[in-house]
């Protein structure tokens, strides 16, 4: 008759003994092979059986062949790692296979550091046109017409000049390229009550010859906070955060006084850079030292005119602003040599970051 | 802004050295730098050249910062003589305020005493005699301009007007100036013989033969000279000052210093000046509001300490407020007094406190949102991001399927920097085909992509708007696009959408091979095409604004299939020019109960499949929602799909 615990002992020492994938696999054929094999065969002939050994001998040969095939695949796993043990199959020191792999702009990343790092200290983000209006550029930021000050911004105009806007106060008003992000303050305010913190990150412009540390466009995050009695140690407070949070614990600050005709008082914050720590991009000083302060941004208290022209009564507000170049940034912390590499678009310069 | 530390130290004795001198400037005035060889470079900020463009006004710093005394240049002032007083008239007392002048006579000309001269060329200004050297000299000093005229070449009285249309005027160093109704001058009974606050002209110049000098500290409007130098083409140390408007009380000043200074270095006999100052400058008076100083700087000043404070930068307390000096145009309200009390206590010695405001949720406006998204989808698509400058030339206006992007025509630019960036980028495509062109010398293929606005020129102003470009080399370029736009708009929600033919010709795309993207209500949200001139190159643009409008973040959760799918191959055989998206949609649509999915499994073309003919396999997925389908249920439908595509399509089965 049919000797299934035979069958089992024969198949099993033999797959012990199976040296390769391949004997393995002729060890299959011979047992489990679909045509000829010895257990299919048994199973196949089933059929022809009395009813009552159909009963006693299929459960039997069923469990039997789940049996071999375990037995099988976990020789065949054992095979398998051994014989990559042994330097056969895949070679592992073949280079990975290349995924591909796209990368934001060195710009965006820092943006979304800036943005990041103030919406944990609970600042909102906005945007602004970068096509502004004489009136939201210089007028209403207290940046009186024909003040050498306004030559602190020059600026980009539009040549369809005159045209007439509807968000124009001012009649046949004149258009230019936005300057700064700090229109977007009185735009912020003629639509928002205090108390707010916002940031404003974008695109602006300045007329001026290109170098390494100048470009026609660049880009900057702007920064207001209003509130009854938002005060010049607020300010303090929540630059020290950004920057700690931006560059370092132990990053060093300091505050030197400044004039911006929107703010007063006026500041500009300097920070200490040390070569090997934090870079410092080459071109901005034309005699290069090892360590010194290195200007950062510019802020002040919001300038009563400024409340004024977003219909707000300075009496009842204070506030303060801030504004800050992605691009100097940038280039501090990654020590980039030059501002027009931003723009290149070359794709080894954008994957490196 | 040169300054000789000498001086400076001169007028405001104290035990520091010029480093430290500079340093505290920095801190507390403005930003300064030691030079070396007596020289500090100090740049003075727009709003304070009335009262610090001067050695007097840095020392008065300096005197506040150190704690030490400030000496008056004026103390001695020189005995006048009466009788001979110039005639002057002003046409405009608005264009100009105040005018002094005094006649100088028996003057010996002559080089200046070594001191003078060491000190101009501290402060970057050439000698040239000792009457004009002592122009300068209290120019730097005191911070009022001044002009010395040759009194006998002088015409009659002087005429302070605006100057008359196609008057001329030949400057002391040569350069000659057509002058017009918008210039102040000041003239004699010939004509102009200088430019009012900016340069005096050759015919009065005061040269080794003169004898007799009027000499004039005027005071001007600052916005008239500000515009007056910008049309001339002509800055001076004088009109840079007086455009950042000078108080009127700066005009006596110098004049006094310059009369004292010219007896004492040419010898001179000097006469009383005439002062024609019709309208004074009014005080202002401001109330020390400790209350509202402290609560702006976050800091407990106490009132004795600003109250000093104050009176060494010159104010004077009258009934209980402070009367702001009168060089002091830069003080008008109490945060200005605030900034006094802040920057001379150190800013960096003040308080740092964290706000104690109301908690709201900070949010990012919508489009912010948007933009992250959009560039988390392509960065993870294998795209890498470019910034591009927002100017192109005028050959790169209007090369993008204009009504795509539905701008009119491109913004020009008054004053471009260059040709090559004369207008407003109209269309991302320029700065895209151009970077996929430089990249092709290092890699060849590239995927790249850049968010940013790009404008118009309309009737109604310029438009903006916010767009999505992106551009790829590599095999398969405009399927991949188009893959990529299903893959990014699925992500964001937007499922009712559909890429027809763009049917418009521009000279970036290919015209057979571009596409529109547009909603199902025909909004068009953007457009696709290969490039001209680049091989397997394609580009996109959407506008992120429309999109915007569109996407729907809304999602709900879908069963997941119970019952088992059957997957069926079309194997068809069709002329070349039959397009694969109407099987597709026909396949799509069919029997929506059971056809869950179609997709283009194989495209196959070979010459041994006969003259202008592909191969297509379509796989279909059938499966029903309330059933296990059968093999006879799904067999049926695809007897019916085979004859119907069969038909339609003149397809031979395979």
């Amino acid at each position: 008759m049919i000797n299934l615990e035979q069958l089992k002992k024969q198949a099993l020492s033999a797959v012990k003994s199976a040296k390769d994938a391949k004997a393995l696999e002729s060890l299959r054929v011979r047992f489990l092979g679909r045509e000829k094999g010895e257990l299919t065969k048994i199973l196949r002939s089933l059929g022809t059986l009395p009813l009552e050994d159909k009963r006693k001998l299929g459960p039997q040969a069923n469990a039997l062949r789940q049996e071999l095939e375990t037995a099988f695949n976990k020789k065949l796993e054992e095979l398998k790692v051994n014989s990559q043990k042994s330097g056969v199959g895949v070679d592992i020191t073949m280079p990975g296979k290349k995924v591909s792999v796209g990368h934001l702009h060195i710009l965006t990343q820092v943006e979304k550091q800036v943005r990041d790092i103030f919406k944990a200290l609970n600042f909102s983000v906005v945007e602004g046109p970068e096509v502004e209006t004489e009136y939201y550029n210089f007028d209403a930021l207290n940046i009186p017409k024909d003040h050498p000050a306004r030559d602190m911004w020059d600026t980009f105009w539009i040549l369809q000049n005159r045209i007439k806007n509807q968000e124009s106060r001012i009649k046949n008003e004149k258009m230019l390229l936005r300057t700064h992000t700090s229109p977007v303050q009185v735009r912020y305010m003629e639509n928002h009550q205090p108390p707010f913190q916002i940031i404003v990150p974008g695109r602006v412009f300045r007329f001026e010859a290109t170098d390494a540390s100048h470009e026609i466009n660049f880009h900057q995050v702007e920064g207001l906070m209003v509130g009854k009695d938002v005060n010049l140690a607020n300010f303090k407070f929540v630059m020290r955060e950004f920057f700690r949070r931006l560059f370092g614990e132990d990053i060093k600050l300091r505050y030197r006084p400044s004039y911006f005709p929107f703010v007063e008082p006026g500041l500009e914050i300097d920070i200490w850079y040390e070569r090997g720590k934090l870079r410092r991009p080459e071109g901005s000083e034309s005699r290069p030292k090892a360590s010194g302060w290195l200007e950062i941004m510019g802020a002040g208290m919001v300038h009563p005119h400024v409340f004024e022209a977003a219909r707000y009564n300075p009496r009842d507000l204070q506030g303060f602003a801030f504004g800050l170049g992605l691009e100097r940034i940038a280039m501090i912390k990654y020590n980039i040599p030059d501002i027009r590499m931003f723009y290149s678009g070359d794709l080894r310069f954008i994957k490196q970051f | 802004m040169k300054f000789s530390f000498n001086l400076i130290k001169k007028l405001a004795p104290g035990k520091y050295d010029a480093q430290t001198l500079a340093e505290e400037l920095n801190l507390k005035s403005f930003e300064t730098a030691y030079l070396g060889n007596d020289v500090l470079d100090v740049s003075v900020s727009p709003n304070r050249f009335s009262d610090a463009a001067s050695h007097l006004g840095i020392a008065r710093e300096a005197s506040v910062i150190f704690d030490d005394k400030l000496a008056d240049p004026l103390a001695k002032t020189p005995k006048l003589e009466t009788g001979k007083i110039p005639q002057v008239k002003i046409q405009d007392s608005k264009l100009c305020p105040r005018y002094l002048a005094a006649y100088a006579e028996k003057i010996k000309v002559g080089p200046s005493p070594k001191w003078l001269k060491e000190f101009l060329d501290t402060c970057g200004i050439r000698s040239i005699n000792n009457v004009v050297d002592v122009m300068n000299y209290v120019m730097l000093e005191v911070g009022q301009p001044l002009h010395a005229f040759d009194a006998d070449k002088l015409n009659g009285g002087l005429q302070v007007r605006k100057a008359k249309k196609g008057e001329k005027i030949e400057t002391i160093d040569n350069q000659k100036f057509n002058l017009d109704s918008d210039i102040l001058v000041i003239a004699d009974g010939k004509g102009p013989q200088a430019i009012a606050g900016i340069k005096g002209g050759k015919l009065a110049e005061v040269s080794g033969q003169t004898k007799r000098i009027l000499v004039e500290a005027a005071n001007f409007n600052g916005a008239n000279i500000y515009q007056s130098s910008k049309k001339l083409g002509l800055r001076t140390d004088a009109s840079t000052r007086f455009m950042h408007d000078l108080s009127p009380a700066l005009a006596a000043l110098g004049m006094n210093r310059a009369l004292a200074l010219l007896k004492e270095t040419a010898g001179a006999k000097i006469y009383n000046p005439l002062d024609i100052y019709p309208k004074k400058q009014s005080k202002k008076m401001l109330k020390l509001d400790m209350d509202k100083i402290n609560r702006l700087v976050g800091f407990n000043f106490k009132e004795k300490d600003l109250e000093k404070l104050f009176a060494k930068l010159g104010f004077i307390k009258e009934k209980g407020l402070l009367a702001v000096p009168a060089f002091r145009n830069d003080i008008e309200n109490l945060e200005d007094l605030a900034e006094e009390a802040a920057r001379f206590a150190d800013y960096n010695k003040l308080p740092a406190r964290a706000p104690a405001v109301a908690l709201m949720a900070a949010e990012e406006e919508e489009q912010v949102l948007l933009k992250d998204k959009i560039r988390d989808f392509l960065k993870g698509a294998g795209f890498s991001e470019v910034y591009n400058y927002s100017f192109i030339s005028g050959s790169a206006a209007g090369i993008a399927p204009k009504s795509a992007l539905s701008l009119e025509k491109a913004a020009e630019l008054a004053n471009p920097i260059s040709g090559q960036f004369a207008y407003l980028r109209d269309s991302l495509a320029p700065g895209l085909r151009r970077n996929l062109e430089d990249n092709l010398r290092f890699s060849d293929s590239a995927r790249i992509f850049e968010i940013g606005k790009i404008f118009g020129s309309a009737k109604n102003g310029i438009q903006e708007k916010l767009i999505l470009g992106a551009g790829i080399i590599g095999p398969d370029s405009l399927l991949e696009l188009k893959g990529l736009i299903d893959g990014m708009l699925n992500q964001l929600g937007l499922a009712d959408y559909s890429m027809p033919d763009l049917n418009l010709t521009s000279k970036l795309l290919n015209p057979q091979e571009s596409l529109r993207i547009e909603t199902d209500e025909h909004q068009v949200l953007g457009y696709l095409g290969t490039l001209r001139g680049i091989k397997n190159g394609a580009i996109l643009e959407i506008d992120l604004e429309k999109l915007l409008k569109e996407v729907d973040e809304e999602r709900e959760f879908e069963p997941l299939p119970k019952y088992p799918a059957i997957i069926r191959d079309l194997s068809i055989l069709v002329g070349s020019s039959a397009r694969v998206g109407q099987i597709l949609n026909l396949l799509s649509g069919f029997n929506p109960k059971i056809v869950e999915d179609v997709d283009l499994a194989d495209l196959y073309e070979d010459p041994k499949l006969g003259e202008n003919k592909k191969s297509l396999t379509f796989r279909i997925i059938f499966r029903a929602d309330d059933h296990t389908l059968t093999d006879q249920e799904v067999d049926r439908e695809m007897a019916i799909i085979n004859q119907v595509v069969a038909d339609k399509f003149n397809a031979e089965l395979r």
